[in-house]
Formats: C-alpha cells, sequence, structure tokens
C-alpha cells in the first residue's frame, strides 16, 4: 500500500520535472505551425489555432537555408568521416603497439580532452590564414578531424580484441594495413558506430568556429544562418521557430533511431573533441 | 617547441618496433620477422604519423603559441609585433570589461556546478530506484543535452522576452507574480543564461550518474538491506561513495563547460533591442570580441591563457577535494 503510493509519488515527480524538460522543445515545434497573429496573442494556447506551413514557406525566400543546411551536413559529415579513419587507426596502434613513449604520448592526447577550443582558437584561427583557408570548407572542417577522447575510446575497445586474431593474420603473411583493415576495423564497427554519431552531432552543433572562421552567407552552416537569420528577423517568431526546427530535427532523429549508442558514448567521450 | 615529446616518441618507433608481435616472433623464421617489423613501421610510418602531427598541429602546438603570444602585442592589423612582457596582463588588472567578465565566469561556473551536480544526481538517484519507463524519462531529461546550443538558446530567449512577448512572464502573471525583465536587468540576466545552461547539460549528467549506480554491485546492495539500512542511509552511505569517481569526472566536465561558456551568452545578448551585452560577458566573449572584433591578437591571448589557468586550477581544486573525502572513508 505504502509501496504504491511512493512509486506514484515518485512517477508523478519524474513525470513533471521531464515534462518541464521538453516543454520548450514541444513548444517551439508547435509554434512553427502556427500563423503569425496566432503566435503573438495575448494568451498564448500550446495547440495552433490553424495549421500551416507558411513559416516553413517563407524561410527558403528571406536566406538560402537550403545551402546552409547542405553546407552542415558536408561538414559534419566529412569531419566524421576523418575520425572514424583517425580514431580507429590512433586507437589501433595505442592498443596493440609498443615502442618508446607511446603511453607518454596517450597522456597527451588524454590531457587535451579537457581542452576546449576556446582557449586555443586564435592560434587555429591564424594557422588557417595562413594556409589561406578562412571562409572555405577546409577551414571550418579541419579542427574537426581529430578526437582525442574518441582516440581514447577506440584504444579502449580494441584492448579487448585478443592478440592472437592479430597474429594468426600475421603468420598467414598479412601486412599491417591488411590486418587493420581485416580485423581491426570489422571487430570495431560497434564502437565506431557510436563516436561517428556522438561527433556527428558535435561538428553539426559546432558555433564558435563557423563563427570565426565563415564569412559569407554561402560558407554559413545551420547554426550560423539560424543566429544572424533571428538577428535581422527578431519579430519573425513563425520564422525563426520553424528555422529551429529544421536545425533540432536531424539530431533529434539521429538520436531516437541511435539511442543507446548515443548514451553510450556520450557517457564516455562528454560529447567535446 | 610543442611538440618534443610526440615526434620523439614516433621516431623511436625504429628502435622499438616489432616487439609488438613477440608471439609470432617464436614460431616464424628471421626473414619473415623482419617482413613484419617492416610492415609495422611503415604502418607507423604512414599511418599513424600523419595523425599524430596533425593531433600535434590542431592541438598541442596552438595551446603552446597561446602562451607566447600572450606576452606579445600581436595583431593582424600590423605587420610588426615585439614582446611586451608583462604588459597584457597588467592590463588585464586595469580592464573592467575583463574584471567584469571574470567574475561573471566565475559567478556561472559556482552556480551551474553544484546545479548540475545536484540535480543530476537527485534524477539519477530517483530512476535508479528501479522505476518503470525509466528509458523514457532518460530519454526526456537527455533530449535537450543533444540539440545544438543555437536553436535552445534562440528558444530561451524567446521565453524570457520582455514585457508579455514571453512565456516566462506569461506564466508569472498567471501565477500572480509581477513581470520579471530576464533578459533586460542585469542582476538578473547573468542567472537567467547560467539557467539554461544547466538546463541544456542537465541530461548529460543524468545518464553518467544513472551508468554509475547501475554499475553498483548488488551484494553490495543486499548486504546494507540486510543491515535494515533505510533507503535513504542506502543512497548516502553505500551508494554516493562508490559513485565518487564518476562524480569527479562530472564536476570536472561541468567546471570546464562551465568556465567555455559562450554560445548561449553570446546569442541570448547579442543583436536585440535588449543589449545587456556587456554587464553579462563572459570570459570566452571577452575573447571573442578582443581577437576577433578588435583584433587584439596578443591581449585577447592573455585572456586565453587565464581563462586555461583557470580551469586548470579548479580541476586540480576537485582532485583534491575528492582525494580528502575518499579517506575520510565515508
Amino acid at each position: 500500500m505504502r509501496e504504491t503510493r511512493h512509486s506514484a509519488l515518485l512517477h508523478a515527480a519524474l513525470m513533471i520535472t521531464g515534462l518541464a524538460m521538453v516543454f520548450p522543445l514541444v513548444w517551439v515545434f508547435l509554434t512553427s505551425f502556427k500563423t503569425s497573429q496566432d503566435i503573438i496573442r495575448a494568451t498564448p494556447t500550446l495547440l495552433p489555432e490553424r495549421w500551416t506551413l507558411e513559416n516553413y514557406a517563407g524561410l527558403t525566400k528571406t536566406a538560402p537555408f537550403i545551402r546552409f543546411f547542405l553546407n552542415s551536413l558536408l561538414i559534419s559529415g566529412v569531419s566524421t568521416i576523418f575520425i572514424i579513419v583517425t580514431c580507429s587507426a590512433a586507437g589501433f596502434v595505442f592498443a596493440k603497439y609498443r615502442f618508446r613513449g607511446k603511453n607518454l604520448l596517450l597522456l597527451l592526447i588524454i590531457s587535451t580532452i579537457l581542452i576546449p577550443l576556446q582557449t586555443y582558437m586564435i592560434p587555429l584561427y591564424l594557422l588557417t590564414r595562413w594556409l589561406g583557408w578562412i571562409n572555405t570548407y577546409q577551414g571550418q572542417i579541419f579542427p574537426l578531424i581529430i578526437m582525442s577522447s574518441g582516440i581514447f575510446f577506440m584504444r579502449q575497445n580494441i584492448l579487448g580484441i585478443p592478440d592472437e586474431l592479430l597474429d594468426a593474420a600475421r603468420i598467414d603473411g598479412a601486412s599491417e594495413f591488411a590486418v587493420y583493415l581485416r580485423i581491426i576495423l570489422p571487430l570495431s564497427v560497434s564502437a565506431l558506430a557510436a563516436i561517428s554519431i556522438v561527433n556527428w552531432v558535435y561538428t553539426w552543433s559546432m558555433f564558435i568556429w563557423p563563427l570565426v572562421v565563415a564569412n559569407t552567407e554561402d560558407m554559413f552552416t545551420m547554426e550560423l544562418g539560424l543566429m544572424y537569420y533571428q538577428r535581422q528577423f527578431i519579430t519573425e517568431y513563425g520564422g525563426i521557430m520553424a528555422a529551429c526546427v529544421v536545425t533540432l530535427v536531424p539530431v533529434l532523429a539521429v538520436f531516437l533511431a541511435f539511442r543507446t549508442r548515443i548514451i553510450e558514448g556520450i557517457a564516455f567521450t562528454g560529447m567535446k573533441t | 617547441m610543442a611538440s618534443p615529446d610526440g615526434v620523439g616518441s614516433t621516431s623511436s618507433v625504429a628502435v622499438g618496433a616489432g616487439v609488438a608481435a613477440g608471439a609470432p616472433a617464436r614460431r616464424r623464421g628471421a626473414g619473415s620477422l623482419q617482413a613484419l617489423r617492416r610492415s609495422q613501421l611503415s604502418f607507423l610510418l604512414w599511418i599513424f604519423g600523419p595523425i599524430v602531427s596533425l593531433f600535434i598541429i590542431i592541438r598541442v602546438i596552438p595551446i603552446f603559441v597561446i602562451l607566447i603570444f600572450s606576452f606579445t602585442n600581436y595583431s593582424i592589423t600590423r605587420p610588426v609585433w615585439r614582446w611586451t612582457g608583462l604588459v597584457n596582463f597588467e592590463r588585464l588588472l586595469q580592464d573592467n570589461n575583463f574584471l567584469l567578465a571574470l567574475w561573471n565566469s566565475t559567478e556561472y561556473v559556482l552556480v551551474a556546478v553544484p546545479a548540475e551536480i545536484g540535480l543530476g544526481l537527485l534524477f539519477a538517484v530517483l530512476l535508479s530506484r528501479r522505476v518503470r519507463f525509466e528509458s523514457f524519462y532518460e530519454t526526456l531529461y537527455f533530449l535537450p543535452y543533444i540539440i545544438p546550443m543555437v536553436p535552445a538558446a534562440i528558444i530561451w530567449k524567446w521565453i524570457y522576452a520582455p514585457g508579455s512577448v514571453g512565456l516566462a512572464n506569461f506564466y508569472l502573471e498567471m501565477l500572480g507574480f509581477g513581470r520579471v525583465g530576464w533578459l533586460t536587468n542585469s542582476k538578473i540576466a547573468l542567472l537567467a543564461v547560467i539557467g539554461m545552461h544547466v538546463w541544456k547539460n542537465l541530461g548529460f549528467f543524468v545518464i553518467i550518474f544513472l551508468v554509475g549506480l547501475k554499475n553498483v554491485p548488488a551484494d553490495v546492495k543486499e548486504a546494507a538491506a540486510i543491515d535494515g539500512a533505510s533507503e535513504w542511509v542506502k543512497v548516502w552511505r553505500v551508494e554516493l561513495p562508490l559513485l565518487k569517481p564518476i562524480i569527479l569526472f562530472g564536476a570536472i566536465m561541468a567546471t570546464i563547460w562551465a568556465w567555455s561558456a559562450f554560445t548561449e551568452v553570446y546569442i541570448m545578448t547579442q543583436g536585440t533591442d535588449i543589449s545587456t551585452g556587456t554587464e553579462i560577458a563572459v570570459l570566452v566573449f571577452r575573447i571573442y570580441q578582443e581577437a576577433f572584433r578588435f583584433y587584439n591578437m596578443g591581449y585577447a591571448s592573455a585572456i586565453s591563457f587565464v581563462l586555461f589557468i583557470l580551469s586548470l586550477v579548479f580541476v586540480l581544486i576537485q582532485f583534491k577535494l575528492f582525494r580528502g573525502w575518499k579517506e575520510e572513508g565515508v
């Protein structure tokens, strides 16, 4: 009797706080389907009075949101392909090779996990400028092709692959490159999936680096385009909310599709490079 | 100058490589052992080498360059620059904008970190009581964390909007309170932004603490139950002490994120009629403005350097505190 009352209370508390957490997101989603008069009503209602797509239709007319969207996809996609290669190869070496200075190097990589990009973006910016990569895709992507926490994550995973498996292939005359391709990669698919999803979400959400290196509209990511759009059309709440939804939906879709992987990956890496 | 350790270790491979394959070496002829060694060396040289070099170029060297720059008057608008010694740091001490940002960032850390750890632990402990629909609640808490900061900040800027436009004020009035200038009143604005930051990151802490609580061995919990420990005592005396390493990890992450907060402050205070920009500027915001608006790279590097040292000091303090907690033997 007492137990059930307890659990009812617990569920009520969890439900209320949980709904409060997602309420802003639900609100934005519903608002993006409201007409402009409906949005500024004195007593706002949760559901739209009349569902409309005009906010979404208006988006592409005021700013090249399709371009922003594709830019974001390109940058996060290329970064993730690089991450898969760099993390797995470096993780392989850190897990299975022995040479002097290896542990020191690994320690150096782990310690950079704790140093956010914000503290050293000035030298990175100057390097980008020196390379002539300001306002280019390369310039936006290259700081995102190494993921320190991902290297460590892959190393921990590859440690679990038995040495006998690698040695057997080596005896058959396989080169190290073949061992990497035919044994290491196939056996770490699920760990690689976890870090690539995490990295994709992280790079899709990136803001300060694009803000610093991208300065014309054709190079803007979704985040950057959204920021300038809401600055320019302060009172266009419907349009702003629709643009927010367009930015959120890919991440939410990926999250709901790969929930367990993401939670596993994020709990380990903290979702920062 | 940043890289002697890293580069040194890759090139020293030549001496030590091949040891890795100790087991097959015994079974193989001398010729194939050499082939294996050559193969491993070329993997290190052609695949691992470039990755490590990249890592050093985009992660390690920039951190050391910041240190060097903070003692210069470097600017990309000037062709020449020179050493200025401690001038940048002396200027920092008299720069009210910097001091204000330093104070704001400190407040950010002091409010956000305890809030995130405290609330994260609370919800993780509640969820770990074998609740039904646990993964559903988990998802609700986690959603704000996974979404990008820019739309999240825009949404909250709208919720906090002045007058009756914003939802926050609408609900306050509905409950019979007066309106609050969430982002226009400089006393409240920073706390309002921190509140948004906590809302955004809370899910991460709930998840990592929940994973930790689930890994508490069942026999430990049973032993406590047999001893007749109440639920409260079980949490406080058994589960939380076992969770210490994860709480430490969480506290470190929370601290670093709070020190390096930028996006939400930038979005919520810039480019609108409400300009609390300078009053609630944080350190990264100052770095951004000095470096990329005024092109004072040297001066901005000095701020970065301070930020770097501060995060380091806070992380070390946390390690110390947690070690103390451990020796106390709760």
